[in-house]
């Protein structure tokens, strides 16, 4: 019990740090059917340069806010400079995303140097609450409030607002949109700035949980976002929390009783919804 | 036309021999294995070509084949004895491998969207990867094994011939592939898909066969790779070995066969001079970056790469070769 | 009476199709005009090169005095034109209401007072208010389309085949309101249906392959036996 429970909250974690990567990813697919093979980068810029900034101000929160900064003028510079040159061309957007998602990379370690950088949590939030049996990590709990915060604050702008009306309106239809007066794509930058500050705010909630950040961790989180993209449907938000939360769940039950296949298990479910539900399990269009 | 086609092919004559000829007049031992890794790279990027150049498939998980080639040479030559029978056998097994598991793979996805199946292909080769480092027992993981290269090959300018004959004839079966009728339908998959379905082609079935001739390919690559560093580890199946092809094809020219050639010629040259400038200047460590920004730039403003805008502003011929990608058609 | 419209022999591709090849007419303030032809003649996609979702390789728009042709679909709506299309391009995951409020360009006053006057138009919208988009009947859909179109104070709307698939009860509805918007603003109307045509239309343009044919007062037409055989196939 006190096993199972241990690990649903490292797997629902996990999940929920996915989640913020895969909804701004699927946000951005949804409304422009672009693909973005850069977000891992955003997500790894995120990290740095969130362990930087709490580094340096010794303040967890400024790290967070430094992120997500970070986040969106990475976010504006990505779409103005490298997405609308090849707007409508979608063997030029992935080709030049993952180019762009090298340079990421490699900046980050002309930056902050190629090797991996320690990020500690920070002292209010170590250590774990003991109830009877149980034992929860504070961080972990902390990781699983905010995912859960972020889902409710773009659940309510998406259904209540009116950019929320128009975003969800773009993802169907956007010809229609700009029919009604609706410059679509400024619309999809803040969209994308938008969904570029979940990717950092993901990474730099990820540092402390991981221990270590790495140039690399981009790749490999990004792989597990874009599983859950296709399992939830792309552009569909609540899909996409239910599938991190799916991957995070499998990925952490997997690795304690199946270590070898935790990663399978996730590209197989991915393999099975696209052959057998190719639109995902949520989809978006009316 | 027939003319022009003649002198294309003796300056492409007079190239191979001034290769031929290099190590029996240097004896620059830096050069013949760069030349080695020119020629291999070459290949893979070629075969790189099939899919991106010529049927417009956006493949990801490229590496997994190249590694396939790598690991199947290497345990082989390893296991059993590490003779040219045993090397040629290699390269067989590891062919029929990557015909299996990319015809495979293409069938179940290849029928989906661009994005989709690029994603695919990414996850599939890291689930390989992940294959790779945890079988131990057989691929020693991620500090891989050394292992004896066949005799014949101990003196490096052997490998040097061997690797540029397979350079020269992966390159006229793939120009025979490619201007076949088969490849003229590859092409007009990438211009349209939609139209060359309707015109009645199973646009499937050809798309699968390219991808499964290209993955048959990279493996020979990978298999003539990982005998020239006489040791295999799990970097064959990683990502940077798929850019790298992709890179390759992106800057020399996609669509020409020769433009990945070029291509991997003038990346691992750079890459040799730039390794050499980061023991002055640290920044060149990161050389990878100037690659990112050219191949970028190139994306946006030279989708034809070197080769293609070449032909293009020189020869005044209208080629074959398109800019990435197509136009939407709603 | 005041030219609002000017089309001038648009040429327009799609991929490789060379879809319209030299269209012209122009709509007057206050009247309907009508755009025939046959299916695939190039109707649809006329409106689709004013409202600059198939932008125009040759040949200029020109509305209210203003050049057009060029411009963001956005910057020509916002110049005030409103687009039904063929297929009412309702967003199916919204509510009614949710669609009235994209479409909203500024919530004020006066465009509130549009709303209640659509609705009163379309009694069904205001029942169906909190209902999806995408459960709504094909007449429904219609008139949600045709609401979101003049909820903001345009002066021409644009509207494809208002009565394609819908009963013959749902199609009256929907000319009356379209009568009745007329009496505040200027209409294209895309319409396969000759009597509803002739019945709304003051003057039509016969499109036939992507050109324009014929031109003129929707009276010489329903006179015109030879031209509404030969290209409507009707009389």
């Amino acid at each position: 019990m006190e096993l199972l429970i241990n690990l649903t909250v490292n797997g629902l974690a996990t999940g929920m740090l996915i989640f913020l990567l895969a909804s701004g990813l699927t946000l951005i697919f949804g409304l422009m059917s672009v693909l973005n093979f850069a977000h891992g980068g955003l997500f790894a810029w995120g990290a740095f340069s969130g362990v930087w900034f709490y580094t340096i101000s010794g303040s967890f929160i400024i790290g967070i806010l430094g992120a997500i900064l970070t986040g969106i003028i990475l976010g504006f510079i990505t779409e103005k400079l490298i997405i609308t040159p090849v707007y409508g061309n979608h063997v030029q957007q992935i080709l030049i995303t993952l180019g762009f998602m090298l340079v990421l990379a490699e900046m980050l370690k002309v930056v902050w140097g190629p090797n991996q950088i320690a990020a500690k949590v920070p002292s209010y939030l170590a250590g774990s609450w003991e109830f009877g049996d149980v034992l929860i990590i504070k961080y972990r709990l902390f990781i699983i409030i905010v995912g859960f915060v972020v889902f409710g604050i773009f659940q309510y702008m998406l259904q209540k607002t009116k950019i929320g009306l128009i975003v969800r309106a773009g993802v169907m239809d956007k010809d229609m949109v700009q029919s009604l007066g609706i410059n679509i794509k400024r619309v999809f930058l803040y969209v994308f700035m938008a969904g570029a500050a979940l990717a950092a705010l993901s990474g730099v909630l990820f540092a402390p949980y991981s221990g270590v950040i790495y140039a690399e961790m981009g790749f490999e989180f990004a792989i597990l976002a874009f599983i859950v993209v296709v399992i939830g449907g792309m552009g569909s938000f609540p899909g996409s929390l239910f599938a991190a939360i799916l991957v995070g769940l499998a990925g952490s039950y997997m690795a304690y009783y199946v270590p070898a296949l935790s990663l399978a298990v996730n590209m197989l479910l991915m393999a099975i919804v696209l052959i057998f539900r190719p639109q995902g399990l949520f989809t978006a269009k009316g | 036309m027939k003319n022009k086609f003649q002198w294309n092919n003796l300056f492409l004559a007079i190239i191979v021999i001034v290769l031929a000829v290099f190590p029996l007049v240097s004896d620059s031992r830096t050069w013949t294995i760069l030349l080695t890794q020119i020629f291999i790279f070459s290949i893979l990027a070629m075969s790189y070509d099939i899919l991106l150049g010529y049927t417009g498939i956006v493949s990801f998980g490229h590496a997994m084949f190249f590694g396939m080639g790598a690991y199947t040479t290497a345990v082989m030559l390893k296991r059993m004895e590490p003779t040219i029978g045993v090397f040629i056998l290699s390269i067989v097994c590891g062919m029929l491998l990557a015909a299996l598991i990319s015809f495979f793979i293409g069938l179940m996805t290849l029928r989906l969207k661009s994005h989709f199946f690029a994603m695919l292909t990414l996850a599939v080769s890291g689930l390989f990867l992940v294959l790779a480092e945890k079988w131990r027992t057989v691929t020693h993981g991620n500090d891989g094994f050394t292992f004896k290269a066949p005799e014949f090959f101990k003196d490096r300018m052997m490998f040097y011939f061997v690797t540029l004959i397979c350079l020269v004839l992966v390159y006229l079966l793939l120009r025979r592939f490619v201007n076949s009728p088969f490849g003229r339908v590859l092409v007009a998959i990438r211009e349209n898909e939609q139209r060359t379905k309707s015109l009645g082609f199973n646009t499937l079935h050809y798309k699968v066969i390219a991808s499964v001739v290209a993955g048959v390919i990279a493996s020979l690559a990978g298999s003539l790779y990982a005998v020239s560093l006489r040791f295999v580890n799990t970097s064959v199946l990683t990502m940077d070995i798929t850019l790298d092809a992709l890179l390759m094809t992106i800057i020399g020219g996609v669509g020409t066969l020769i433009g990945p050639i070029v291509g991997a010629g003038v990346i691992e040259l750079a890459q040799h001079y730039l390794s050499g400038l980061a023991k002055e200047y640290p920044i060149f460590e990161r050389w990878i970056i100037f690659f990112g920004i050219v191949y970028i730039l190139a994306v946006i403003f030279f989708p034809r790469g070197i080769v293609g805008t070449v032909r293009e502003k020189f020869w005044k011929r209208k080629t074959k070769t398109r800019p990435l990608g197509k136009e939407e058609v709603s | 009476m005041k030219t609002l419209l000017k089309v001038d022999g648009i040429h327009t591709h799609i991929g490789q199709y060379h879809i319209l090849q030299g269209i012209s007419f122009e709509a007057r303030e206050g009247e309907v005009s009508v755009l025939l032809g046959r299916n695939g003649a190039g109707k649809t996609t006329t409106l689709k090169t004013i409202m600059g979702l198939t932008p125009a390789s040759k040949g200029a728009v020109q509305f209210d005095g203003q050049e057009i042709t060029k411009k963001a679909t956005y910057t020509i709506a916002n110049a005030g034109i409103g687009y039904v299309p063929e297929d009412q391009g309702i967003f199916g995951d919204l509510t009614v209401e949710e669609n009235m409020k994209v479409a909203m360009r500024k919530e004020d006053e006066a465009a509130f007072a549009r709303q209640d006057y659509v609705l009163g138009l379309f009694p069904d919208l205001k029942k169906f208010w909190k209902k999806d988009g995408g459960h709504l009947s094909g007449g429904q859909k219609q008139m949600l389309s045709m609401a979101r179109a003049f909820v903001n104070d345009s002066k021409l709307l644009l509207i494809d085949e208002p009565s394609k698939g819908l009963a013959p009860i749902v199609v009256e509805k929907v000319m009356e309101a379209i009568t009745e918007m007329k009496k505040s603003t200027t209409i294209v109307l895309v319409e396969q249906n000759f009597i509803m045509a002739s019945r709304i239309g003051d003057r039509y343009t016969l499109i036939d392959d992507g050109e324009t044919v014929h031109a003129g007062d929707m009276a010489d037409l329903i006179r015109n036996e030879e031209i509404k055989r030969k290209y409507l196939g009707i009389g």
